[in-house]
């Protein structure tokens, strides 16, 4: 009886929704220009990328090109380029190459994801909603099934963090840390429904 | 995905892989081959000729070979993205000792760490420690081989590559064309510029498909020096 107690306050507690506690309020402008991911400077990586039992570590390039299109090229430590993406400027994906051991549907999705959110793509359709929850702000946009966030301090005076969610599940979590959000030193992506964990470190270059 | 992107991958998707094996050991295997082919060795090249007699040089860049029994290096590499304009250098050193033992060590501006010791290998990065069984992968063999023909000066009849060699007054120019399609997926050439004088490898350029590539240079060799047993223990 005890047990199945417990096992009926853990499965109430998995379903238990993460923004439930939201609380819907209007949107501060000033606060989203000053807060919202608009991408990233050109900088190099230092990247590694935790997937199951897989490790995988390189450079990252995140090139901000002329036309304000993203290029993204993560190669090994030796130079072999492991995958070169593109957000043409109106946010569109484009795979340049991929390395065949990544060149996989679910792995290609799931880095695009990943790196849309980090440069701020799903927030540029605006149709921002604002909820308070806590001691944070959330800024969220609709994307089919999914809601991208940026979660700011209620002064707004930082940016605490980027996610994408579910209705009722974190789904991804990006930290994003230094002194400038486009120049970040740097970055770190957790999947909450499976194992992966994406490190960004910032290379000052020789 | 544009043309030359979905050529790519339909070429990348009839490559087999080893089965039961997993994708980040399937990288690391990739990274080996990058690293370690490259210390076995430019289209016409500017400033050379081609050699005109392959058979001697064949046989003294094996005898020459023959006597280093440990070289220590610095290098200095370079990673240039042709169509994005940009280039990344970072630095470090290399070791080697007969029979088969290497250590190279990226240390600016990142930490990254490769051995390998009696058929097993090290990668070392800011993050974790990965130990792997050279024998247990058809590909890792190859790498193997390929790393023992070049410390041995056998590349020149390696089946992994066809090879020209050219020269000039000071150095012999060898450009390494992959034979094999797992190689070719990676690399169109792997040229070294080895130094007439001892027959050490000065450069190493890592020409790839998509015409991005990698150039190692070593600095202040050693040959022949005392290597202690315990850089390359792990």
């Amino acid at each position: 009886m005890r047990f199945l107690l417990f096992s009926t306050l853990v499965l109430l507690a998995s379903c238990a929704s993460s923004y439930k506690a939201l609380k819907p309020i209007p949107v501060d402008q000033a606060c989203v220009l000053k807060r919202m991911p608009v991408g990233l400077a050109t900088s190099w990586f230092d990247a590694s990328v935790d997937v199951m039992e897989n490790h995988i570590s390189g450079l990252l390039l995140i090139k901000r090109m002329p036309d304000e299109a993203m290029r993204l090229v993560f190669t090994n430590e030796a130079g072999i380029t492991y995958f070169d993406f593109a957000f043409d400027p109106s946010g569109r994906f484009k795979v340049h190459y991929a390395i065949k051991q990544l060149n996989r549907k679910a792995v290609i999705r799931t880095l695009q994801t990943d790196f849309e959110l980090l440069l701020g793509i799903p927030f540029r359709q605006g149709n921002l909603q604002a909820w308070r929850m806590g001691n944070e702000v959330f800024y969220g946009v609709q994307q089919k099934k999914k809601i991208a966030y940026f979660i700011t301090t209620p002064d707004c005076a930082s940016l605490h963090r980027l996610e994408w969610a579910s209705k009722r599940k974190r789904l991804v979590t990006a930290v994003v840390a230094g002194n400038s959000t486009s120049t970040p030193d740097s970055v770190q992506i957790q999947h909450h429904t499976f194992n992966m964990h994406i490190r960004l470190t910032k290379l000052e270059k020789e | 995905m544009d043309n030359r992107g979905a050529r790519r991958n339909n070429k990348l998707s009839s490559v087999r892989c080893q089965p039961g094996a997993s994708v980040g050991y399937r990288l690391h295997t990739v990274i080996c081959l990058v690293l370690f082919s490259s210390f076995s060795a430019m289209a016409q090249h500017t400033g050379y000729k081609p050699i005109e007699n392959p058979n001697d040089f064949k046989k003294q860049f094996a005898a020459e070979s023959e006597r280093v029994h440990t070289i220590t290096s610095n290098f200095t590499q370079e990673k240039v993205l042709t169509a994005l304009t940009e280039k990344i250098t970072s630095s470090g050193q290399f070791w080697f000792s007969r029979s088969n033992k290497i250590r190279l060590e990226y240390k600016k501006p990142f930490s990254y760490v490769m051995i390998m010791n009696d058929g097993k290998l090290l990668v070392r990065d800011d993050q974790k420690e990965t130990r792997i069984n050279v024998n247990s992968n058809k590909l890792f063999q190859q790498v193997n081989r390929i790393i023992v023909d070049c410390v041995q000066g056998t590349i020149l009849t390696s089946k992994d590559f066809t090879t020209r060699v050219f020269e000039n007054e000071k150095t012999y120019l060898l450009e390494m064309t992959p034979a094999s399609k797992t190689l070719k997926d990676f690399f169109l050439t792997i040229v070294l510029v080895v130094e007439r004088a001892d027959y050490s490898v000065t450069s190493i350029r890592m020409n790839e498909p998509t015409g991005d590539y990698t150039i190692m240079t070593f600095r202040e060799k050693k040959l022949n020096v005392p290597v202690p047993d315990a850089v390359f223990t792990f």
